[in-house]
């Protein structure tokens, strides 16, 4: 009994004292960094021990690439291009490439993605911070310059005709984010996170063990409608409560056009978050997919696929693909159902 | 009667690792948020203990309003064309509110339960 009552002792003395050890070890590295660019707030998360260098590597290569790709900045390709006149300027590669999965993306979506919307999205005052509703023969005059297919690209050579407007932002920063996981993975970063102004890039798993926890925001509402738990994932969101401005009568206007018509797109669907290996295909699809609406975005998965979705339309209803089905949960207190699709 | 003491220690010993343990493991009882200009923190304060207040902030001449008001945090008002920091509401989860035009975030300073957010 005695003998017995000192092994207890020591094992129960080791169980204590070791319980608490590992999980602060694991958390020490880690390297932060935020910033203000392509026009929203980053922020860069990276454990390990090269995670400091790493992160400011990234932090360089997201504002060379902002100084490309800025349609306001008149230093950049892209400003260049569209203030040529016609003229065909020679891009970087890394614009080029951006470019030619632009115009790709808009040709599969049937132009529910259109790079060339910006004129409209001006006059709406998206872009200037002045919104109004624009008189409807202004939107049809504009909608004429509105056409991906004439936007020319041959290698690095671009060429956008007089009185168009080439613009990157739907794609661009899931394209640097595709670019910053680059970084961070050339650098042994096998943790990390990344957010581009809500465009989220998983780097690994958490550096304890265990999927990231991505929150998705509940469109017009405080809080998260649910948790997403991924790994090694691109999600992406778009939704029209991210910017909008109402009327004197209580209309409510957002950010996201249908380039068919040049009004805010709506198709029944309050947000689209887009989860797959890409972060720029991602952020492609989730302003494409927000554009079609519930019918063709389950169509569009059914005949590409490669990408995971969850849409929660306007009668509040969260439709999810198969592959996200177990890796979402609602928040306490939601009253949305959730329909799955499977293949 | 003397066999009893390993028995007393191991029941001490266990009880101690274990209250040990909870003050080490335990979430802090404290609400910590940052509000940081152009990544300068200008303060830092824990909403569990701050009384409601209004802070303004100015950023080139235009000024931001934040309230905190039972223990939560939002913009009230701010001098920018779209004020999509004050439709941002109050501050819950792990999505900072951000007035681009003024460079101001309102975030947490802790460890939260998510890592992320997206929308």
């Amino acid at each position: 009994m005695r003998w017995m009552g000192y092994k207890l002792t020591a094992i129960l003395l080791v169980l204590t004292l070791t319980g608490c050890g590992t999980q602060a070890e694991n958390a020490t590295l880690r390297a932060e960094r935020s910033l203000f660019a392509m026009n929203t707030y980053m922020t860069l998360t990276a454990y390990g021990e090269s995670g400091e260098e790493a992160l400011q590597e990234a932090g360089a290569l997201i504002e060379q690439l902002e100084s490309r790709w800025s349609v306001t900045d008149e230093n950049s390709e892209i400003y260049r291009a569209n203030h040529s006149g016609g003229q065909t300027v020679t891009v970087s590669e890394d614009t080029a490439q951006l470019i030619s999965f632009a115009l790709e993306m808009a040709q599969k979506t049937g132009g529910a993605l259109e790079p060339t919307i910006y004129p409209v999205l001006t006059a709406w005052g998206f872009t200037t911070g002045s919104k109004q509703v624009p008189p409807e023969e202004q939107i049809a005059r504009l909608l004429q310059n509105v056409d991906y297919s004439r936007i020319q690209l041959d290698g690095t050579d671009l060429t956008v005709p007089s009185g168009m407007d080439l613009d990157l932002g739907a794609v661009g920063k899931g394209y640097a984010a595709d670019l910053v996981t680059e970084v961070l993975k050339e650098h042994g970063v096998e943790s990390g996170l990344i957010s581009l102004g809500g465009n989220i890039q998983a780097i690994g798993s958490r550096p304890e063990g265990g999927d990231w926890r991505i929150g998705i925001r509940a469109p017009w509402e405080e809080g998260n409608l649910g948790v997403l738990e991924m790994s090694n994932a691109a999600v992406v969101t778009s939704g029209g409560y991210e910017n909008y401005f109402e009327d004197e009568a209580g209309n409510i206007y957002w950010h996201i056009l249908d380039p068919a018509t040049g009004y805010p797109a709506n198709s029944g669907l309050q947000s689209v978050t887009v989860i797959g290996e890409q972060g720029r295909l991602c952020d492609a699809l989730s302003t494409s997919l927000f554009v079609m609406g519930a019918e063709k975005a389950e169509e569009y998965w059914r005949a590409n696929g490669g990408f995971d979705m969850l849409l929660v339309t306007d009668g509040g209803e969260i439709i999810l693909t198969e592959g996200i089905a177990g890796r979402f949960t609602l928040s306490d207190g939601r009253t949305e159902t959730i329909r799955v699709l499977n293949r | 009667m003397k066999k009893k003491w390993p028995f007393v220690l191991v029941g001490i010993l266990l009880l101690a690792g274990i209250v040990g343990s909870l003050l080490v493991l335990r979430r802090p009882d404290t609400n910590m948020v940052e509000i940081v200009q152009d990544g300068e923190v200008l303060y830092r304060l824990d909403l569990a203990q701050a009384e409601d207040q209004l802070i303004e902030v100015e950023y080139n001449g235009r000024v931001n309003t934040i309230e905190i008001k039972d223990h939560q945090i939002h913009m009230l008002a701010a001098q920018c064309p779209d004020n999509t920091c004050v439709h941002m509401g109050w501050l819950n989860s792990s999505a900072p509110i951000v007035c681009l035009p003024n460079r101001l975030v309102i975030q947490f300073a802790g460890e939260d339960a998510l890592d992320a957010a997206t929308g």
